[in-house]
Protein backbone atom coordinates (compact mmCIF):
# COMPACT_ATOMS: atom_id res chain seq x y z
CA UNK A 1 0.00 0.00 0.00
CA UNK A 2 2.72 2.80 0.99
CA UNK A 3 4.62 1.49 -1.89
CA UNK A 4 1.22 2.35 -4.25
CA UNK A 5 1.43 5.42 -2.38
CA UNK A 6 4.84 6.60 -3.70
CA UNK A 7 4.33 5.48 -7.14
CA UNK A 8 1.18 7.82 -7.02
CA UNK A 9 2.87 10.81 -5.69
CA UNK A 10 5.90 10.29 -8.26
CA UNK A 11 3.05 10.39 -11.07
CA UNK A 12 1.79 13.49 -9.45
CA UNK A 13 4.99 15.02 -9.16
CA UNK A 14 6.05 14.49 -13.12
CA UNK A 15 4.57 17.94 -15.32
CA UNK A 16 2.57 15.96 -17.95
CA UNK A 17 3.70 16.92 -21.59
CA UNK A 18 0.28 17.38 -23.07
CA UNK A 19 -2.07 14.24 -21.58
CA UNK A 20 -2.82 13.93 -18.56
CA UNK A 21 -4.61 9.79 -18.40
CA UNK A 22 -3.91 7.11 -20.48
CA UNK A 23 -7.15 7.66 -22.28
CA UNK A 24 -6.17 10.75 -23.55
CA UNK A 25 -2.88 10.04 -24.76
CA UNK A 26 -4.59 6.66 -26.46
CA UNK A 27 -7.25 9.22 -28.51
CA UNK A 28 -4.23 11.17 -29.45
CA UNK A 29 -2.33 8.34 -30.97
CA UNK A 30 -5.19 7.16 -32.57
CA UNK A 31 -5.95 10.46 -33.74
CA UNK A 32 -2.72 10.52 -35.51
CA UNK A 33 -2.81 7.26 -36.94
CA UNK A 34 -6.47 8.20 -38.47
CA UNK A 35 -4.57 11.38 -40.03
CA UNK A 36 -2.03 9.45 -41.69
CA UNK A 37 -4.19 6.94 -42.82
CA UNK A 38 -6.09 10.00 -44.90
CA UNK A 39 -3.42 11.42 -45.87
CA UNK A 40 -1.73 8.26 -47.64
CA UNK A 41 -3.62 9.20 -50.98
CA UNK A 42 -2.44 12.57 -51.46
CA UNK A 43 1.28 11.37 -50.09
CA UNK A 44 1.29 8.92 -52.85
CA UNK A 45 0.11 11.03 -55.15
CA UNK A 46 2.46 13.91 -54.42
CA UNK A 47 5.17 12.20 -54.06
CA UNK A 48 5.21 9.80 -57.24
CA UNK A 49 6.37 6.88 -55.02
CA UNK A 50 6.68 3.43 -56.51
CA UNK A 51 4.23 2.01 -53.76
CA UNK A 52 0.72 1.39 -53.76
CA UNK A 53 -1.95 2.98 -50.91
CA UNK A 54 -2.11 -0.44 -49.11
CA UNK A 55 1.85 -0.98 -49.36
CA UNK A 56 1.91 2.37 -47.50
CA UNK A 57 -0.97 1.23 -44.71
CA UNK A 58 0.78 -1.82 -44.41
CA UNK A 59 4.29 0.69 -43.44
CA UNK A 60 2.03 2.71 -41.58
CA UNK A 61 0.62 0.00 -39.28
CA UNK A 62 3.67 -1.09 -39.05
CA UNK A 63 5.88 1.96 -38.11
CA UNK A 64 2.65 2.52 -35.39
CA UNK A 65 3.19 -1.54 -33.73
CA UNK A 66 7.00 -0.52 -33.30
CA UNK A 67 5.92 1.12 -30.11
CA UNK A 68 2.92 -0.85 -29.22
CA UNK A 69 5.02 -1.58 -25.86
CA UNK A 70 5.12 1.82 -24.85
CA UNK A 71 3.02 2.45 -21.82
CA UNK A 72 4.46 5.57 -20.34
CA UNK A 73 2.06 8.18 -21.13
CA UNK A 74 4.72 10.94 -21.67
CA UNK A 75 6.91 8.68 -23.71
CA UNK A 76 3.75 8.06 -25.95
CA UNK A 77 3.15 11.62 -25.81
CA UNK A 78 6.40 12.67 -26.83
CA UNK A 79 6.22 9.72 -30.10
CA UNK A 80 2.55 11.39 -31.28
CA UNK A 81 4.79 14.98 -30.89
CA UNK A 82 7.40 13.68 -33.13
CA UNK A 83 4.78 11.60 -35.54
CA UNK A 84 2.80 15.15 -36.15
CA UNK A 85 5.92 16.69 -36.87
CA UNK A 86 6.74 14.15 -39.30
CA UNK A 87 2.96 14.22 -40.60
CA UNK A 88 3.28 17.92 -41.38
CA UNK A 89 7.07 17.56 -42.74
CA UNK A 90 5.17 15.01 -45.03
CA UNK A 91 1.81 16.85 -46.18
CA UNK A 92 3.38 19.90 -46.74
CA UNK A 93 6.12 18.39 -49.09
CA UNK A 94 9.12 19.78 -47.05
CA UNK A 95 10.60 15.73 -47.62
CA UNK A 96 10.84 14.59 -51.02
CA UNK A 97 10.94 11.34 -52.47
CA UNK A 98 14.00 9.73 -50.88
CA UNK A 99 12.80 10.80 -47.84
CA UNK A 100 9.50 9.13 -47.85
CA UNK A 101 11.39 5.92 -49.53
CA UNK A 102 13.87 5.61 -46.06
CA UNK A 103 10.82 4.17 -44.24
CA UNK A 104 11.15 1.11 -46.71
CA UNK A 105 15.11 0.50 -46.46
CA UNK A 106 14.90 -1.31 -49.77
CA UNK A 107 18.64 -0.83 -50.25
CA UNK A 108 19.33 -2.27 -46.74
CA UNK A 109 20.25 -5.94 -47.62
CA UNK A 110 19.15 -8.20 -44.67
CA UNK A 111 22.25 -9.72 -42.39
CA UNK A 112 23.68 -13.12 -43.12
CA UNK A 113 22.65 -15.11 -40.02
CA UNK A 114 24.92 -18.15 -41.13
CA UNK A 115 28.12 -18.84 -39.97
CA UNK A 116 29.72 -18.98 -43.83
CA UNK A 117 27.89 -15.76 -45.67
CA UNK A 118 28.88 -13.87 -42.11
CA UNK A 119 32.59 -15.17 -43.49
CA UNK A 120 32.17 -14.48 -46.78
CA UNK A 121 31.10 -10.73 -45.79
CA UNK A 122 33.70 -10.35 -43.46
CA UNK A 123 32.12 -10.06 -40.07
CA UNK A 124 32.49 -11.55 -37.10
CA UNK B 1 57.99 35.52 -19.58
CA UNK B 2 56.76 37.00 -16.08
CA UNK B 3 57.40 40.55 -17.72
CA UNK B 4 55.66 39.50 -20.82
CA UNK B 5 52.14 38.57 -18.88
CA UNK B 6 53.00 41.70 -16.96
CA UNK B 7 52.52 44.12 -20.10
CA UNK B 8 49.77 41.57 -21.60
CA UNK B 9 47.76 42.30 -17.90
CA UNK B 10 48.51 46.13 -17.72
CA UNK B 11 47.44 46.55 -21.56
CA UNK B 12 44.61 44.33 -20.95
CA UNK B 13 43.35 46.99 -18.16
CA UNK B 14 44.64 49.58 -19.97
CA UNK B 15 42.61 48.53 -23.26
CA UNK B 16 39.89 46.87 -22.08
CA UNK B 17 38.61 48.15 -18.77
CA UNK B 18 39.02 50.97 -19.65
CA UNK B 19 37.14 51.74 -22.77
CA UNK B 20 34.52 49.04 -21.98
CA UNK B 21 33.70 48.27 -18.34
CA UNK B 22 33.30 51.58 -17.12
CA UNK B 23 30.50 52.78 -18.74
CA UNK B 24 29.01 49.73 -17.00
CA UNK B 25 29.93 50.67 -13.76
CA UNK B 26 29.06 54.41 -13.84
CA UNK B 27 26.01 53.39 -15.58
CA UNK B 28 24.76 50.93 -13.05
CA UNK B 29 25.48 53.60 -10.48
CA UNK B 30 22.64 54.66 -11.18
CA UNK B 31 20.76 51.50 -10.00
CA UNK B 32 22.11 51.33 -6.77
CA UNK B 33 24.10 53.08 -4.48
CA UNK B 34 27.86 52.50 -4.44
CA UNK B 35 29.49 51.20 -1.41
CA UNK B 36 31.26 53.50 0.67
CA UNK B 37 34.41 51.29 1.52
CA UNK B 38 36.51 50.21 -1.50
CA UNK B 39 36.79 46.10 -1.75
CA UNK B 40 40.05 44.42 -1.54
CA UNK B 41 42.08 43.59 -4.74
CA UNK B 42 43.06 40.92 -6.00
CA UNK B 43 45.91 40.00 -4.88
CA UNK B 44 46.82 36.47 -7.09
CA UNK B 45 48.65 36.46 -10.01
CA UNK B 46 46.60 36.67 -13.19
CA UNK B 47 46.35 38.00 -16.48
CA UNK B 48 42.69 39.12 -16.55
CA UNK B 49 42.08 41.62 -13.18
CA UNK B 50 38.35 40.97 -12.35
CA UNK B 51 37.09 44.91 -11.96
CA UNK B 52 35.84 44.97 -8.35
CA UNK B 53 33.96 48.05 -8.14
CA UNK B 54 31.66 45.82 -11.55
CA UNK B 55 31.55 42.65 -9.41
CA UNK B 56 30.26 44.32 -6.53
CA UNK B 57 27.35 45.87 -8.53
CA UNK B 58 26.41 42.82 -10.42
CA UNK B 59 26.99 41.16 -7.14
CA UNK B 60 24.29 43.43 -5.39
CA UNK B 61 21.96 43.09 -8.38
CA UNK B 62 21.99 39.21 -7.91
CA UNK B 63 20.72 39.53 -4.32
CA UNK B 64 18.47 41.43 -5.75
CA UNK B 65 16.59 39.73 -8.29
CA UNK B 66 17.00 37.15 -5.36
CA UNK B 67 14.97 38.70 -3.21
CA UNK B 68 12.45 40.03 -5.97
CA UNK B 69 11.94 36.52 -6.87
CA UNK B 70 12.68 34.16 -4.10
CA UNK B 71 10.01 31.68 -5.36
CA UNK B 72 12.34 30.68 -8.39
CA UNK B 73 15.73 31.69 -8.10
CA UNK B 74 17.30 28.34 -6.38
CA UNK B 75 21.59 29.98 -6.34
CA UNK B 76 23.27 33.58 -7.73
CA UNK B 77 26.50 32.77 -8.64
CA UNK B 78 29.18 34.85 -10.44
CA UNK B 79 31.17 33.02 -12.64
CA UNK B 80 34.76 33.74 -13.99
CA UNK B 81 34.92 36.57 -11.85
CA UNK B 82 32.50 39.15 -13.77
CA UNK B 83 29.82 37.26 -15.08
CA UNK B 84 26.29 37.04 -13.14
CA UNK B 85 24.38 33.96 -13.15
CA UNK B 86 20.99 33.63 -12.04
CA UNK B 87 19.95 29.49 -11.47
CA UNK B 88 16.19 28.73 -11.31
CA UNK B 89 13.65 26.20 -11.14
CA UNK B 90 12.29 25.18 -14.51
CA UNK B 91 8.81 26.30 -13.92
CA UNK B 92 9.91 30.07 -13.00
CA UNK B 93 11.29 30.39 -17.13
CA UNK B 94 8.69 32.95 -17.68
CA UNK B 95 8.82 34.73 -14.80
CA UNK B 96 11.97 35.56 -14.09
CA UNK B 97 12.47 36.33 -18.15
CA UNK B 98 9.90 38.82 -17.76
CA UNK B 99 11.12 40.32 -14.64
CA UNK B 100 14.26 40.42 -16.05
CA UNK B 101 12.70 42.49 -19.25
CA UNK B 102 10.55 45.02 -18.12
CA UNK B 103 11.84 45.72 -14.50
CA UNK B 104 12.84 49.52 -14.27
CA UNK B 105 15.83 48.14 -12.59
CA UNK B 106 16.79 45.71 -14.96
CA UNK B 107 15.31 46.43 -18.43
CA UNK B 108 17.63 42.99 -20.65
CA UNK B 109 14.97 43.93 -23.27
CA UNK B 110 17.43 41.67 -25.74
CA UNK B 111 18.08 37.92 -25.61
CA UNK B 112 21.58 36.98 -26.89
CA UNK B 113 21.09 33.28 -27.46
CA UNK B 114 19.66 30.15 -26.03
CA UNK B 115 22.26 27.61 -25.13
CA UNK B 116 21.84 23.59 -24.12
CA UNK B 117 24.07 21.49 -21.70
CA UNK B 118 23.68 17.75 -21.50
CA UNK B 119 25.26 15.96 -18.63
CA UNK B 120 23.63 12.21 -18.38
CA UNK B 121 25.36 11.97 -14.78
CA UNK B 122 22.58 14.31 -13.50
CA UNK B 123 18.94 13.45 -12.24
CA UNK B 124 17.87 16.22 -15.08
CA UNK B 125 20.89 15.62 -17.65
CA UNK B 126 19.38 18.77 -19.52
CA UNK B 127 20.57 22.56 -18.75
CA UNK B 128 18.83 25.77 -20.74
CA UNK B 129 20.55 28.67 -20.60
CA UNK B 130 19.89 31.97 -21.64
CA UNK B 131 21.46 34.74 -22.30
CA UNK B 132 20.36 38.35 -21.37
CA UNK B 133 21.87 42.16 -22.76
CA UNK B 134 20.33 45.31 -21.17
CA UNK B 135 21.26 47.94 -23.63
CA UNK B 136 20.02 50.67 -21.08
CA UNK B 137 22.24 49.43 -18.47
CA UNK B 138 25.07 47.72 -20.55
CA UNK B 139 25.22 44.68 -18.92
CA UNK B 140 24.75 41.07 -18.98
CA UNK B 141 23.42 38.39 -17.44
CA UNK B 142 22.68 34.30 -17.60
CA UNK B 143 19.58 32.57 -16.50
CA UNK B 144 19.98 28.47 -16.43
CA UNK B 145 17.34 26.00 -15.52
CA UNK B 146 17.15 22.54 -16.13
CA UNK B 147 14.94 19.79 -17.25
CA UNK B 148 14.97 15.96 -18.34
CA UNK B 149 14.05 14.11 -21.25
CA UNK B 150 10.48 14.58 -20.96
CA UNK B 151 9.44 17.12 -18.51
CA UNK B 152 8.11 19.99 -20.86
CA UNK B 153 9.86 23.61 -20.19
CA UNK B 154 7.84 26.76 -20.79
CA UNK B 155 8.56 28.52 -23.85
CA UNK B 156 9.78 31.92 -23.62
CA UNK B 157 8.43 33.12 -26.66
CA UNK B 158 6.07 35.21 -25.25
CA UNK B 159 7.99 37.28 -23.59
CA UNK B 160 11.08 37.40 -26.26
CA UNK B 161 10.00 36.68 -29.86
CA UNK B 162 13.67 36.03 -30.59
CA UNK B 163 13.24 32.33 -29.00
CA UNK B 164 11.74 31.00 -31.35
CA UNK B 165 14.30 30.12 -33.52
CA UNK B 166 16.81 29.32 -30.57
CA UNK B 167 14.24 26.60 -28.79
CA UNK B 168 13.37 24.95 -31.89
CA UNK B 169 16.99 24.75 -32.08
CA UNK B 170 17.43 23.02 -28.49
CA UNK B 171 14.54 20.67 -29.51
CA UNK B 172 16.19 19.47 -32.16
CA UNK B 173 19.75 19.08 -30.82
CA UNK B 174 18.82 17.92 -27.59
CA UNK B 175 15.21 17.12 -27.36
CA UNK B 176 13.67 19.50 -24.77
CA UNK B 177 9.92 19.94 -25.19
CA UNK B 178 9.00 23.78 -25.31
CA UNK B 179 5.30 23.81 -24.08
CA UNK B 180 2.95 26.44 -25.56
CA UNK B 181 5.96 27.40 -28.35
CA UNK B 182 3.93 28.45 -31.63
CA UNK B 183 6.03 26.03 -33.96
CA UNK B 184 8.17 23.81 -32.64
CA UNK B 185 10.00 21.58 -35.78
CA UNK B 186 13.15 20.75 -36.28
CA UNK B 187 15.41 23.13 -38.09
CA UNK B 188 19.15 21.67 -38.46
CA UNK B 189 18.58 18.44 -39.40
CA UNK B 190 16.99 16.89 -42.24
CA UNK B 191 13.75 15.73 -43.12
CA UNK B 192 13.42 11.89 -41.61
CA UNK B 193 16.92 12.09 -39.36
CA UNK B 194 16.43 10.17 -36.29
CA UNK B 195 17.37 11.06 -32.92
CA UNK B 196 18.76 14.87 -30.99
CA UNK B 197 22.57 15.21 -32.41
CA UNK B 198 24.03 17.03 -29.68
CA UNK B 199 22.83 14.24 -26.68
CA UNK B 200 25.85 12.69 -25.22
CA UNK B 201 24.75 9.55 -26.08
CA UNK B 202 24.33 10.01 -29.84
CA UNK B 203 28.12 8.66 -31.28
CA UNK B 204 30.23 11.70 -32.94
CA UNK B 205 29.46 9.32 -36.34
CA UNK B 206 25.74 9.31 -36.02
CA UNK B 207 23.54 6.21 -36.74
CA UNK B 208 22.84 6.25 -40.84
CA UNK B 209 24.81 7.54 -43.51
CA UNK B 210 23.32 8.64 -47.25
CA UNK B 211 24.73 8.00 -50.47
CA UNK B 212 23.06 9.16 -53.75
CA UNK B 213 21.96 5.49 -55.52
CA UNK B 214 22.19 5.30 -59.08
CA UNK B 215 20.05 2.59 -60.31
CA UNK B 216 16.92 3.95 -57.72
CA UNK B 217 18.38 7.58 -58.79
CA UNK B 218 17.65 8.69 -55.94
CA UNK B 219 19.46 9.73 -51.84
CA UNK B 220 19.01 6.19 -49.84
CA UNK B 221 19.73 6.06 -46.14
CA UNK B 222 21.63 3.12 -44.97
CA UNK B 223 23.11 2.39 -41.10
CA UNK B 224 26.74 3.06 -40.89
CA UNK B 225 29.05 0.80 -41.14
CA UNK B 226 32.30 1.67 -40.71
CA UNK B 227 35.96 0.45 -41.14
CA UNK B 228 37.92 -1.16 -38.24
CA UNK B 229 40.34 1.65 -38.06
CA UNK B 230 37.90 4.06 -37.76
CA UNK B 231 36.16 2.75 -34.73
CA UNK B 232 38.56 3.54 -32.29
CA UNK B 233 37.51 6.53 -30.04
CA UNK B 234 39.10 8.15 -27.38
CA UNK B 235 36.74 9.17 -24.88
CA UNK B 236 38.44 10.29 -22.12
CA UNK B 237 38.21 14.22 -22.05
CA UNK B 238 41.38 15.80 -22.23
CA UNK B 239 40.42 18.72 -19.51
CA UNK B 240 40.30 15.61 -17.19
CA UNK B 241 43.66 14.65 -17.41
CA UNK B 242 44.86 16.27 -14.25
CA UNK B 243 42.24 15.94 -11.63
CA UNK B 244 44.27 17.24 -8.99
CA UNK B 245 43.93 20.61 -10.31
CA UNK B 246 40.07 20.47 -10.79
CA UNK B 247 39.78 22.02 -7.52
CA UNK B 248 42.50 24.65 -8.46
CA UNK B 249 40.28 27.82 -9.46
CA UNK B 250 36.90 27.47 -8.30
CA UNK B 251 34.87 28.54 -11.55
CA UNK B 252 32.43 30.20 -9.40
CA UNK B 253 31.44 31.91 -6.51
CA UNK B 254 28.03 31.44 -5.14
CA UNK B 255 26.75 34.70 -3.42
CA UNK B 256 24.60 34.51 -0.26
CA UNK B 257 21.12 35.42 -0.42
CA UNK B 258 19.10 35.15 2.28
CA UNK B 259 16.53 32.96 2.40
CA UNK C 1 7.84 78.97 -24.94
CA UNK C 2 9.99 76.51 -23.13
CA UNK C 3 8.24 73.33 -23.84
CA UNK C 4 8.79 73.33 -27.71
CA UNK C 5 7.33 70.16 -28.95
CA UNK C 6 10.68 68.38 -30.68
CA UNK C 7 10.36 66.52 -34.09
CA UNK C 8 11.57 63.40 -33.72
CA UNK C 9 12.83 60.84 -31.37
CA UNK C 10 15.61 59.78 -33.89
CA UNK C 11 14.35 56.23 -32.83
CA UNK C 12 12.63 53.74 -35.24
CA UNK C 13 9.21 53.18 -34.62
CA UNK C 14 8.85 55.60 -31.76
CA UNK C 15 6.29 58.31 -32.56
CA UNK C 16 6.88 61.46 -30.35
CA UNK C 17 4.44 61.66 -27.55
CA UNK C 18 2.27 64.82 -27.74
CA UNK C 19 1.86 65.01 -23.49
CA UNK C 20 4.43 62.83 -21.83
CA UNK C 21 3.43 63.96 -18.26
CA UNK C 22 0.32 63.02 -18.46
CA UNK C 23 0.86 59.77 -19.97
CA UNK C 24 3.67 59.13 -17.15
CA UNK C 25 1.48 60.22 -14.69
CA UNK C 26 -1.24 57.71 -15.53
CA UNK C 27 0.71 55.04 -16.23
CA UNK C 28 2.82 55.46 -12.68
CA UNK C 29 -0.40 55.79 -10.85
CA UNK C 30 -1.52 52.90 -12.55
CA UNK C 31 1.75 51.00 -11.43
CA UNK C 32 1.19 51.64 -7.90
CA UNK C 33 -2.67 51.33 -7.75
CA UNK C 34 -1.26 47.12 -9.05
CA UNK C 35 1.83 46.85 -6.59
CA UNK C 36 -0.62 47.71 -3.63
CA UNK C 37 -2.39 44.30 -4.35
CA UNK C 38 0.81 43.10 -3.81
CA UNK C 39 1.48 41.79 -0.02
CA UNK C 40 3.19 44.84 2.08
CA UNK C 41 6.57 42.46 2.88
CA UNK C 42 6.85 41.60 -0.97
CA UNK C 43 10.43 42.91 -2.07
CA UNK C 44 9.11 43.15 -5.75
CA UNK C 45 6.39 45.79 -4.60
CA UNK C 46 8.81 47.92 -2.36
CA UNK C 47 11.29 48.30 -4.62
CA UNK C 48 9.04 48.91 -7.04
CA UNK C 49 7.14 51.50 -5.06
CA UNK C 50 10.51 53.27 -4.18
CA UNK C 51 11.22 53.05 -7.85
CA UNK C 52 7.65 54.45 -9.71
CA UNK C 53 7.01 57.35 -6.55
CA UNK C 54 10.84 58.24 -6.97
CA UNK C 55 9.84 58.85 -10.99
CA UNK C 56 6.83 60.42 -10.29
CA UNK C 57 7.48 62.97 -7.72
CA UNK C 58 10.18 64.00 -10.63
CA UNK C 59 7.68 64.24 -13.59
CA UNK C 60 5.35 66.43 -10.88
CA UNK C 61 8.05 68.64 -9.98
CA UNK C 62 9.43 69.26 -13.33
CA UNK C 63 7.11 70.94 -16.58
CA UNK C 64 10.06 71.66 -18.78
CA UNK C 65 10.35 67.58 -20.47
CA UNK C 66 14.35 68.08 -21.10
CA UNK C 67 14.43 68.51 -17.99
CA UNK C 68 12.58 65.44 -16.81
CA UNK C 69 14.65 63.39 -19.00
CA UNK C 70 17.85 64.90 -17.12
CA UNK C 71 16.92 64.05 -14.01
CA UNK C 72 14.83 60.67 -14.30
CA UNK C 73 18.32 59.86 -16.29
CA UNK C 74 16.78 56.80 -18.21
CA UNK C 75 16.29 57.60 -21.15
CA UNK C 76 13.62 59.96 -23.39
CA UNK C 77 10.58 60.87 -21.98
CA UNK C 78 9.08 58.52 -25.03
CA UNK C 79 11.03 55.37 -24.04
CA UNK C 80 10.15 56.34 -20.19
CA UNK C 81 6.29 55.21 -21.51
CA UNK C 82 7.64 51.97 -22.76
CA UNK C 83 9.44 51.50 -19.61
CA UNK C 84 6.35 52.39 -17.53
CA UNK C 85 4.07 50.49 -19.77
CA UNK C 86 6.47 47.18 -19.89
CA UNK C 87 6.50 47.89 -16.00
CA UNK C 88 2.50 48.14 -15.21
CA UNK C 89 2.05 44.91 -17.30
CA UNK C 90 4.84 42.92 -15.41
CA UNK C 91 2.87 44.00 -12.16
CA UNK C 92 -0.04 42.80 -13.19
CA UNK C 93 1.47 39.47 -13.91
CA UNK C 94 3.49 39.31 -11.02
CA UNK C 95 0.16 39.17 -9.02
CA UNK C 96 -0.79 35.68 -10.50
CA UNK C 97 2.46 34.55 -10.61
CA UNK C 98 2.78 35.60 -6.90
CA UNK C 99 7.30 35.36 -6.59
CA UNK C 100 7.17 36.75 -3.46
CA UNK C 101 6.06 32.96 -2.18
CA UNK C 102 8.89 30.77 -0.57
CA UNK C 103 10.87 28.44 -2.81
CA UNK C 104 8.88 26.30 -5.35
CA UNK C 105 11.10 23.46 -5.61
CA UNK C 106 14.74 23.09 -4.62
CA UNK C 107 17.16 21.97 -6.75
CA UNK C 108 18.23 18.33 -6.68
CA UNK C 109 21.33 17.54 -5.46
CA UNK C 110 24.46 18.38 -7.48
CA UNK C 111 22.30 19.81 -9.62
CA UNK C 112 24.23 22.88 -9.72
CA UNK C 113 27.60 21.39 -9.41
CA UNK C 114 30.54 22.12 -11.71
CA UNK C 115 33.03 20.45 -13.12
CA UNK C 116 29.98 17.76 -13.31
CA UNK C 117 32.48 15.18 -14.01
CA UNK C 118 32.89 15.01 -9.83
CA UNK C 119 29.66 13.54 -9.70
CA UNK C 120 29.90 9.64 -9.48
CA UNK C 121 26.28 8.38 -9.03
CA UNK C 122 25.09 6.36 -12.05
CA UNK C 123 21.70 7.37 -13.41
CA UNK C 124 20.41 4.18 -13.81
CA UNK C 125 21.19 1.41 -10.95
Amino acid sequence: MAGREAARKVVHQVRPLLSVDKDEARKRVINLYKTWYRQIPYVVMDYDIPMSVEQCRDKLREEFLKNKDVSDIRVIDMLVVKGQMELKETVEIWKQKGHIMRYWKESQDPKPTDFLSKFFNGQN
Amino acid sequence: MAAFLRTISSSLRTGLVGKTIQPSTTLSAARFSTKAEEPAGETRPTVRKPDEVARSHLTDFGRYVAECLPKYVQKVQLTSGDELEVLIAPDGVVPVLQFLKDHHNSQFANLVDIAGLDIPSRENRFEVVYNLLSLRYNSRIRVKTYTDELTPLDSAYGVFKAADWYEREIWDMYGVFFANHPDLRRILTDYGFEGHPQRRDFPLSGYVELRYDDEKKRVVCEPLELAQEFRKFDLSAPWEQFPNFRNANPPSETIETKK
Amino acid sequence: MANVLKKTTGLTGLAVAANPHHTLSSLYNKILRAVQKMPQEAAYRKYTEEIVAQKLKIVQSTPVVKDLEKSINCGQAEELIVQAENELLLARKMLGWKPWEPLVKRAPAKQWDWPPAKIEQPKLE
